[in-house]
């Protein structure tokens, strides 16, 4: 609903876009009328899933399209100047000064071979401040803003020597260095831990009221978004479909495909129709680890004396913050890493899906050599016809078919392409399989899908899983039993609702609060 | 910063190790391959009409009939000390003789170097600016083309181009550094050239798609999205990250062009270490060869050395692992 006693920032007006090639000069439209303002002050969430043109939307407004996009129609009012007709020069003038961009991947962002202090004033020499002491004074004032209480010490550091919620940070404080009047926040916490990704919101939110920024807010998160935004639309293919506040939206949604987002985003078991296999726990655990210790060198382990029991049919959570020693953990017990102390295995096989189903396949081969690897490597030989029967089998468990076996991997989404990470591991038929994060990269949508998926295989086949993600409510979902680390140890362990109701290491109650404060009660 | 610079000094300390061990392996190796191979240098100084007792007489003054590994050390006990022996064959000192070609060879070497920067980073850089257009289309047909050529065809090829249709270059005009530089570095010039081309159209092809890479990084677009310009960004972020990854291939390629020295001088008929090396292995000149193998050696360990060292000034995540 528009109200008029607002002024208007920012005004997308009818806007396309598309990338015509030499061959095919008028492609479907990427953005297609797209049609929205953004008031003065408020906090505007963009979501919709992969491919919606949420991104594409934010780096119109920023001026960082890729190569080969153009703006077919429509136009873009910042502060009443139009930014598709602007020339390049003076949109340079705007970057960084009254438009900010925080983009989604910490890691890389930042230059590797710069000091952070130096990356800094980057940004306060590009828009004309002369006075050296005047830009040290600023930044060091603005790294103080976003929490970094000994500013000093952080501007001679290089990113490779902060965390990824702090280089978040820093990114943060050099788009918000300058004062700019909007700020463009695309997916900003998705690569973050929850207790991360609150802290960053909340930074987001103190900067918002006390520098009056105006924040344009794109995430595939709800939760995120509904607890930090004031209004939100709703994309898909292009358009905008659905805008509303963000209560009347997220809690009575009048557009269906809205509504079906919501669902999906809160992974219901009913309405997504899980349904986990039952564990007996007075059988012998199918994997057993006794005082496992391991690390990427020789003097520093990192897991200290781990203990863990996967019993079979059971879907075990691992949760703890980013750098707790989860990952570490899987690779130990995958064999990737060294380690001292026990493992026992009953099976040979251990099955593993990790986060980033892009770089996991090799993008010069084929679905169907994808999924003959994992026997070759496993010394298993096979005769044509059985080799086929196994793969056919994966791929319909999987829910692909034969039309994919010739695809390459650039071809599938995020989703199928996790969908072939899975089949890889079900060619051995392992009794446990190790999932790191197998949601956090792809969106709501895709996530219940292979949230489904594998709540299927434990079930149908009686797999274990060993499920590590920051996503607490997918463990209350279907874990019945959790682990907590913390530090390379294990904290706490039992029963699912016991521990989330009831929880005693304090990891674990941080992670809860972080999680209450971003999801809400449910 | 005192942990810094004592990480900074290990650093420094272990890569001086391993110059050490590498020169010392390869000295061995060489001293080794020698002893080795047919051919004995009494015999050849001798001729052929000398008697058995001369021959052994020969080889004791020379120290021949020592065991390979007694000879190695004392040989070893004299290159760290810069003393090479005498040449069989000249009469010199190893060293002195070696002094005398350097100058061409390092010289050659160093023009080619300037050339393969001054061309190939300003040619990767253009061509990387907008890939696929056909300025870049040309310039990367043009280094398939010359990648693929070998040096002392080049030559041939550039005598016959400068000489024959231009008339400004005269093959076999040459002066010491001492008595007449201008000419010294003029008649270095075309030959240099015929090294670095197909270096040239290699640094060119790698610097470029690091170029390209680093365009695409995830920083430079958050530079864009802090408003710098393009040249900014090139200039502070692009070009440094290229020359991570480019250090390591510049010293390849730098001692690469030091092996192309060695075959291009004798097209050009300079008086360089090729020709010295060619005649010492046909007279099975030992104390010669070793010498100038240790020496060759010597020079590529210590370009090595330098690139760990300079790819560690350039990457703090190289020095502060």
């Amino acid at each position: 609903m528009p109200d008029i006693r607002h002024t208007h920032i920012l005004k997308v007006h009818h806007l396309s876009l598309s990338f015509p090639t030499r061959k095919n000069p008028d492609p479907a439209p990427v953005l297609n009328d797209v049609d929205f303002s953004v008031r003065d002050g408020e906090i505007l969430g963009l979501i919709g899933n992969s491919g919606s043109g949420k991104t594409m939307t934010a780096m119109a407004i920023a001026g960082l399209l890729p190569e080969g996009a153009v703006i077919t129609g429509g136009s873009i009012k910042f502060a009443g100047r139009d930014l598709v007709s602007m020339s390049a020069k003076n949109r340079r003038k705007l970057a960084g000064k009254d438009i900010g961009v925080i983009f989604q991947e910490p890691m890389t962002a930042l230059d590797p071979l710069m000091k952070i202090g130096k990356n800094l004033e980057e940004v306060l020499i590009a828009h004309g401040e002369k006075d050296k002491a005047k830009r040290h004074d600023k930044i060091c004032s603005m790294l103080k803003t976003v929490g970094f209480p000994d500013p000093e010490s952080v501007i001679t550091r290089y990113p490779h020597q902060l965390s990824g919620g702090q280089r978040q940070r820093i990114l943060i404080a050099s788009a918000a260095l300058m004062s700019p009047r909007l700020l463009i926040c695309d997916e900003p916490t998705s690569s973050l831990d929850t207790v991360t990704t609150v802290q960053i919101l909340g930074l987001l939110k103190d900067l918002c009221r006390s520098m009056h920024m105006t924040i344009l807010f794109i995430s595939h998160d709800l939760s995120a978004v509904k607890n930090f935004c004031d209004r939100v639309m709703v994309m898909k293919e292009g358009r905008i479909i659905d805008k509303d506040n963000t209560m009347d939206l997220l809690s009575h949604p009048k557009n269906g495909y809205t509504a079906e987002l919501l669902t999906n985003a809160r992974l219901d078991p009913r309405i997504l129709g899980l349904e986990r296999a039952m564990v007996d726990y007075t059988k012998s655990p199918i994997l057993m680890t006794h005082e496992l210790n391991a690390g990427y060198d020789n003097a520093r382990s990192i897991l200290k004396d781990v203990d863990l029991k996967i019993y079979p049919h059971e879907i075990l959570g691992l949760i703890g913050s980013s750098g707790c020693g989860k990952t570490t953990l899987t690779k130990a017990i995958l064999g990737i890493i060294p380690h001292t102390g026990d493992i026992k295995y009953k099976d040979s096989h251990i099955g593993a899906v990790f986060q980033d189903p892009v770089s996991c396949l090799n993008p010069a081969h084929t679905i169907r050599w994808h999924l003959t690897e994992p026997l070759k490597a496993a010394g298993i030989k096979l005769t044509k016809e059985e080799t086929e029967k196994r793969i056919l089998s994966a791929l319909f468990e999987v829910g692909l078919d034969e039309k994919y076996l010739n695809r390459r991997p650039r071809q599938l989404s995020g989703g199928q392409r996790q969908r072939v990470a899975i089949a890889m591991c079900l060619m051995l038929d392992p009794k446990l399989i190790v999932a790191d994060e197998p949601f956090s990269s792809l969106d709501a949508s895709s996530a219940a899908e292979i949230l489904k998926l594998l709540t299927d295989i434990n079930r149908e086949k009686g797999t274990s899983f060993l499920l590590i993600t920051h996503n607490i409510h997918i463990v209350r979902q279907i874990a019945p039993r959790v682990v907590v680390m913390d530090s390379g140890r294990i904290v706490e362990e039992g029963l699912t609702g016991d521990i989330l109701t009831s929880p005693k290491s304090e990891a674990a109650i941080k992670l809860l609060t972080a999680e209450k404060e971003l999801h809400g009660s449910n | 910063m005192t942990e810094t610079t004592g990480r900074n000094m290990r650093y420094l300390a272990i890569k001086l190790l391993e110059l050490l061990a590498t020169l010392l392996l390869v000295s061995f190796l060489t001293f080794a391959a020698f002893s080795i191979i047919p051919g004995d240098a009494a015999g050849i100084m001798l001729g052929p009409n000398a008697s058995p007792e001369q021959i052994a007489r020969l080889r004791t003054e020379l120290g021949l009939d020592k065991p390979v590994i007694v000879q190695y050390i004392n040989w070893l006990g004299g290159a760290f000390t810069g003393n090479l022996g005498t040449s069989v064959a000249y009469k010199l000192p190893v060293i002195s003789l070696i002094a005398e070609r350097l100058p061409v060879t390092i010289g050659m070497s160093v023009i080619a170097t300037v050339m393969v920067i001054v061309i190939s980073y300003p040619l990767a850089i253009l061509s990387a600016r907008k890939p696929g257009r056909i300025g870049d289309q040309v310039c990367s047909f043009l280094g398939h083309v010359l990648f693929a050529v070998p040096p002392f065809v080049l030559s041939l090829l550039l005598i016959i181009f400068t000489a024959k249709f231009l008339n400004i270059f005269t093959v076999g005009r040459y002066a010491p550094p001492s008595k007449d530089p201008g000419m010294f570095i003029g008649s270095l010039i075309l030959p240099s050239f015929a090294i670095a081309l197909p270096k040239i159209a290699m640094t060119f092809k790698f610097m470029r798609s690091a170029i390209i890479e680093q365009n695409n990084s995830e920083y430079v677009k958050t530079a864009k999205s802090h408003g710098l310009g393009n040249i900014k960004i090139l200039m502070t972020h692009v070009l440094p990250n290229s020359n991570v990854s480019s250090i390591t291939i510049l010293s390849l390629v730098l001692s690469d062009i030091l092996g192309g020295s060695l075959i291009v001088e004798q097209v050009f008929n300079l008086p360089g270490l090729g020709r010295l090396l060619l005649s010492a292995i046909a007279r099975r000149d030992f104390p010669l060869l070793s010498g100038m193998v240790f020496y060759l050696a010597l020079i590529t360990v210590v370009l090595y050395f330098a690139a760990d060292i300079l790819a560690g000034l350039a990457d703090p995540r190289i020095r502060l692992k």
